[in-house]
């Protein structure tokens, strides 16, 4: 206001950001169980419980689902910083 | 929760009880889509048969199941993600 610092986000800016963050990790969610439903889950549902090689089925792939998350999203900010940031013309 | 106000905090929280309201009839209809695809095969009648209802039962509870199953799994490798994030 009296040019003192740095502009203060609005309360609109920082209610948005929290959002997103929130929005970004729903996102994932979903779209983790909807891959590993279809990578584990025996799909004639002779049954209504989880078997023992879904359920462990289900663990792995949500574990291997982060370690892809993770993974691609080293290697992408190194290609990037590589690329001079300017990497997969973004 | 990230230094927002009272207000700013009650503001986020009506947004995200919309947001709850869309997400679950978004799993909703997931679920309605996957059962539908997975048990009905059979469009000699225009009633579910006994196999078919039962296959949706079946599917709605294997479902539910999968839902917490995962759910627990993503609390607990996002929460070592981010922790992982902010030791970097």
């Amino acid at each position: 206001m009296f040019g003192l610092g740095r502009p203060q986000p609005t309360s609109a800016e920082k209610i948005a950001a929290v959002e997103n963050e929130l929005k970004v990790v729903a996102e994932m969610h979903s779209r983790m169980v909807k891959i590993c439903t279809l990578k584990c889950i025996d799909k004639t549902y002779r049954e209504g419980d989880l078997s023992k090689g879904e359920s462990v089925c289900l663990d792995r792939c949500a574990s291997k689902f982060f370690e892809t998350h993770q993974k691609i999203s080293d290697q992408l900010q190194k290609e990037t910083q590589a690329r001079g940031g300017g990497g997969f013309g973004m | 929760m990230d230094g927002l106000t009272a207000a700013e905090s009650r503001e986020l929280d009506q947004r995200l009880q919309k947001r709850q309201v869309k997400e679950f009839m978004s799993v909703f209809g997931n679920l309605v889509d996957n059962c539908f695809t997975a048990c009905v095969d059979d469009f000699t009648s225009k009633a579910l048969s006994g196999r078919e209802s039962g296959c949706i039962s079946r599917c709605v509870l294997k479902s539910m199941s999968t839902q917490t199953r995962l759910g627990e799994r993503f609390g607990e490798l996002n929460a070592a993600m981010t922790a992982e994030m902010q030791r970097r």
